[in-house]
């Protein structure tokens, strides 16, 4: 099956909050599903806990537009459970996860000229 | 508590195949984990089941995306292929969708009335408006099943309102409304005693007539308009859309008082009932049959005069919507068995296109299969693209319904506006939905099963050898193809008999000639034109209007035209013998009338212009009327007596028979009366005459000359039915010329279906054998022996589709026989020429197809090996 030609980095824009910070959490290194809802969950407190069907739903679509891929190489299989599947970010994963960053610092500036910026969140 | 882990699998069941294959086991393992680290299980519980809610839809959409797309690129390779497809599917759900419109209207829609299935016509009640409505009302009062009753008789008029127009008019009891249960919606309907003479000049007029006589002004209630000259005040407007019966424009209650309004024409009347409440039309019979005979007692008369009639006129309660949906429906029914064989048929052309294709990737899907993707997915895709050709047929389809609902009420138009077909009812489109659907499954699950049987393991090595066939695709190829024939050959010959029958129509002699003749109608009743010798004083001068138009060959009047729906009047004649002729329609003419038709005379002579009002009757009869009189001397010369003729007649001549209903028609008894002489005892023809003129050239350009030829004489008689002969017989065989055309059309396209089907299997065969064959002709066989072998082979499941068909059509047969009046016979001929045309052209596409044999090099095909 032959997949569509590859967007550019800002056609993805806006991403979802839940892909954004998958993105971010495989910026670390690879991960199985399960880790990653984890990582996420820690990070924003509790505040996103991904559902198993968001979860791979939204890794099928990363998948989908090369944002990830899978990866062959396990760590000990002593430690692991062998049906777990490990992704890891791509070079285009990348690009997109800095295009979003870079479009949130845009509006960062925008805010902080108008309405000024606390000094804590 | 049961296993969550189990629960969990199957609600994954609701995650399309793709998906549900890549995540299966990750979704399992995470929600073990979830589920042991839950704190609240009911929480966790609810929060997964809104997962799901939340994600199973978007996954559906998103790989129903990916296989629509795959589908198109699919199908985009193959175009000759798809189109086919999707034209047949596209006549076969439109013809289906077309002709469901139709019923779905007649059949299925609701009816402007109250409790419509309580209503019944009271066919061939013994008596009608004669007593007046005391004794009508009395008998109601007795009725053992009856809760209300209405008479009516229906005939078009002339009505002046802001200018001449002839319309549908219903002479009704008082309680017509109100037994029917449509208030009109304003003004008021009719009160009980309204229907006596002195009181009943008034109407309720239709919605349609109201706009478009007074453009919707409410100071039209109160109003006086004039029907045949009468006046009548206007009390009612009926509700939008009701015009019961047959489209009707205008309502007055002078059912009992039918000499008020003067007319032209028959009067029959209709007798409309109410049903007990809880009674139905079943229980109600026996009661009707019990009345009746009630009835006749009282008066003297003998019950089986009625009660054995034959069968078209024998007494019996018709429902209300059996009544209005009257030859619709016969008619409807056979096209729809038509179309419904194209469906099948159109099915199993695609379900082998698709085989084919299935074939033809076989290596691809075996090489998915192998690659991992399950059965489920493979179905799922195959599924997909059959719903996603039938959905696109079905769309294309839609227009086709559409056209062929606007063709039909050109044909055959509904009784009532608020049965008007019409494809755009949720009714209609839900039906093409269906259909489009069920056809998808149906030519998408042999595929799709043949899918299932794969064996990657086995397959992926068989499928690199030359000259292997798909598992069991063979057989359902050839299978479909069998059954495709017979279909085809089931409806060719049905549609070879309809054809056939149309002809024998068409070739069927009239009794006079309709080319260059034009026909012109006057309606004298409610003019100043009353007594006969001013009638026939208006006559003659528009006859001699008329002739003196130039090329007008012969002109002349007849009471009763032929190819005209009206009923004429027949009576009992008995000639000076003894002998006598029952049912001879009597038709007054003037001089000229059989020069001017064209009818010849076989013997004696034409009226002429003596035969005057004052001079001897004289009448001419048919050579029907001469056998039916079975007198073995002559008749010319003789006298013959009717109690409708105040003196004995002289036969001076002996005409051909004239089809009088036109070409089914088989030609009664008739007399013809010099229209003069026939006035006096025959008032319910002298108002109402057409004119007949034989002329030079086109008889389309002197329609409107000839018109207001005959205008001139008087401008306040209104003359209609300009039309030349020609086009009223077109018009009288139009339904059979639609009804037929239609069913050749299905039949001819079933045909190329069949043949294209053939041809794709003999040609996919040849591509599939190429190997074999490499080696018969290495070994010696002729090219020509070869082929003579395949054709033999192609042309087996041909055979037994011939065989099967027959038996079919011959069975089938009897049906269409009973539903069509134009198929009287189950013709043998029609099966034995169908199924040689249908052999014939088979053996043909596969010579064709096996044409390739020919160039054939064994030494390539070996050498590949």
């Amino acid at each position: 099956m032959s997949r569509r030609t590859q967007p550019l980095p800002q056609d993805l824009l806006p991403l979802k909050p839940a892909v954004f910070h998958m993105l971010l959490a495989l910026g670390e290194g690879e991960r199985h599903g399960y880790a990653l809802k984890r990582e996420i969950a820690k990070r924003t407190n509790g505040k996103l806990n991904l559902g198993q069907g968001q979860l791979y739903g939204s890794i099928n679509k990363m998948l989908d537009l090369a944002l990830i891929e899978e990866s062959d190489e396990r760590p000990d299989p002593h430690l692991d459970d062998e049906r777990r599947r490990y992704y890891r970010i791509t070079g285009f994963g990348r690009l997109v996860v800095q295009a979003e960053a870079a479009r949130m610092r845009a509006l960062v500036k925008i805010a902080d000229r108008e309405f000024g910026l606390p000094a804590r969140a | 508590m049961a296993d969550p882990s189990k629960l969990y699998r199957f609600l994954l069941k609701l995650y399309p195949a793709r998906f549900r294959e890549e995540y299966e086991k990750p979704l399992e393992i995470q929600f073990r984990d979830d589920y042991r680290e839950a704190p609240g299980k009911g929480r966790f519980w609810l929060r997964t089941l809104y997962d799901f809610a939340r994600t199973a839809p978007v996954e559906i959409a998103r790989e129903l995306m990916h296989d629509l797309r795959y589908s198109v690129r699919t199908y985009a390779r193959r175009p000759m292929i798809t189109a086919l497809a999707i034209t047949a599917l596209a006549l076969a759900i439109g013809g289906t969708t077309g002709v469901f419109s139709v019923m779905n209207a007649v059949l299925l829609r609701s009816l402007p009335f109250r409790e419509p299935e309580r209503i019944v016509q009271l066919r061939g009640f013994p008596i009608g408006s004669q007593g007046g409505p005391t004794v009508f009302h009395a008998w109601l009062r007795q009725s053992a099943f009856l809760e209300n009753a209405s008479l009516y008789m229906a005939s078009e008029m002339n009505l002046t309102a802001a200018e001449h127009s002839r319309i549908m008019v219903a002479e009704t009891s008082a309680n017509f409304f109100s037994m029917l249960g449509s208030e009109p919606s304003f003004g008021r309907a009719f009160t009980e005693d309204e229907e006596v003479p002195g009181k009943d000049g008034i109407a309720i007029i239709s919605h349609a007539l109201w706009q478009q006589a007074f453009g919707g002004d409410p100071h039209a209630l109160g109003s006086t308009i004039r029907l045949n000259g009468i006046p009548l005040v206007i009390v009612g407007v009926a509700r939008p859309g009701f015009d019961y019966p047959a489209r009707t424009s205008l309502w007055t209650p002078t059912v009992f008082d039918s000499a008020k309004i003067p007319k032209t024409g028959m009067r029959s009347w209709v007798r409309l009932g109410r049903l007990k409440p809880g009674l139905s039309v079943a229980q109600a019979a026996p009661m009707y049959q019990a009345e009746i005979r009630h009835e006749a007692e009282i008066r003297n008369l003998d019950p089986g005069q009625w009660l054995n009639r034959p069968e078209a006129t024998r007494p019996r309660l018709i429902p209300l919507r059996e009544q209005l949906a009257g030859p619709v429906i016969k008619a409807s029914l056979v096209l729809m068995g038509a179309v419904g064989f194209v469906l099948l048929i159109a099915c199993a052309n695609v379900a082998n296109l698709l085989l084919t294709r299935v074939a033809e990737r076989r290596k691809e899907l075996v090489v998915r299969a192998a690659l991992g993707a399950s059965r489920a997915r493979l179905v799922q895709q195959l599924m997909t693209e059959s719903v996603f050709l039938t959905s696109v047929a079905a769309a294309a389809g839609i227009m086709v319904a559409r056209w062929a609902a606007t063709l039909a009420s050109s044909v055959e138009p509904s009784t009532l506006t608020a049965q008007q077909y019409t494809v755009l009812d949720g009714r209609v489109l839900g039906f093409a939905v269906g259909i489009a659907v069920l056809t998808g499954i149906a030519f998408g699950v042999i595929p799709a099963w043949l899918i299932g049987r794969f064996q990657p393991s086995q397959d992926l090595i068989r499928s690199h050898q030359p000259g292997t066939h798909g598992p069991g695709a063979g057989h359902f190829r050839r299978a479909l193809i069998g059954l495709q024939v017979a279909l085809t050959l089931v409806l060719l010959a049905g549609s070879f008999t309809m054809g056939g029958s149309f002809l024998r129509l068409l070739g069927t002699d009239l009794g006079f000639r309709t080319k260059q003749v034009i026909t012109l109608t006057v309606s004298l009743a409610g003019t100043r034109y009353v007594t006969d010798r001013q009638m026939a004083s208006y006559n003659s001068q528009a006859l001699d209007r008329l002739r003196a138009v130039p090329g007008v060959q012969s002109a002349a009047a007849t009471g009763f035209l032929p190819l005209e729906p009206s009923a004429y009047m027949d009576g009992k004649f008995t000639l000076d013998s003894g002998a006598s002729v029952r049912g001879a329609a009597m038709l007054p003419v003037t001089p000229d009338y059989f020069r001017t038709m064209g009818t010849e005379i076989e013997s004696g002579r034409e009226f002429t212009a003596t035969d005057t009002h004052d001079s001897e009757p004289v009448a001419i009869v048919n050579d029907a009327f001469v056998r039916a009189a079975s007198e073995g001397a002559p008749l010319l010369g003789r006298k013959v007596t009717s109690n409708w003729s105040a003196k004995p007649l002289t036969i001076v001549g002996i005409s051909r028979t004239v089809r009088y209903g036109g070409p089914s028609d088989n030609g009664a008894p008739q007399i013809y009366l010099r229209y003069e002489q026939s006035g006096n005892s025959m008032d319910f023809v002298g108002r109402s005459m057409t004119f007949v003129a034989r002329v030079n050239g086109r008889p389309e350009n002197y329609l409107a000359i000839c018109r207001d030829a005959i205008q001139s004489v008087d401008k306040d008689v209104p003359v209609f039915g300009a039309k030349t002969l020609d086009q009223r017989l077109t018009d009288n065989l139009a339904r059979p010329r639609f009804y037929t055309t239609a069913v050749l059309f299905f039949g001819g396209f079933a045909l190329l279906l069949a043949v294209i089907g053939i041809y794709g299997v003999a040609s996919y065969s040849i591509t599939q054998r190429r190997h074999e064959i490499g080696v018969r002709i290495a070994v010696g066989a002729s090219p020509a022996s070869v082929r003579k072998l395949l054709a033999r082979q192609g042309l087996m499941p041909v055979l037994a589709g011939v065989a099967v068909g027959a038996t079919a059509a011959i069975a089938l047969g009897r049906v269409i026989e009973h539903f069509m009046e134009t198929a009287k016979t189950a013709n043998p001929w029609a099966f034995g020429s169908a199924a040689l045309l249908l052999a014939l052209i088979a053996l043909t596409a596969i010579w064709i197809a096996t044409r390739s044999v020919t160039r054939v090099d064994p030494v390539r095909i070996l050498r590949a090996e």
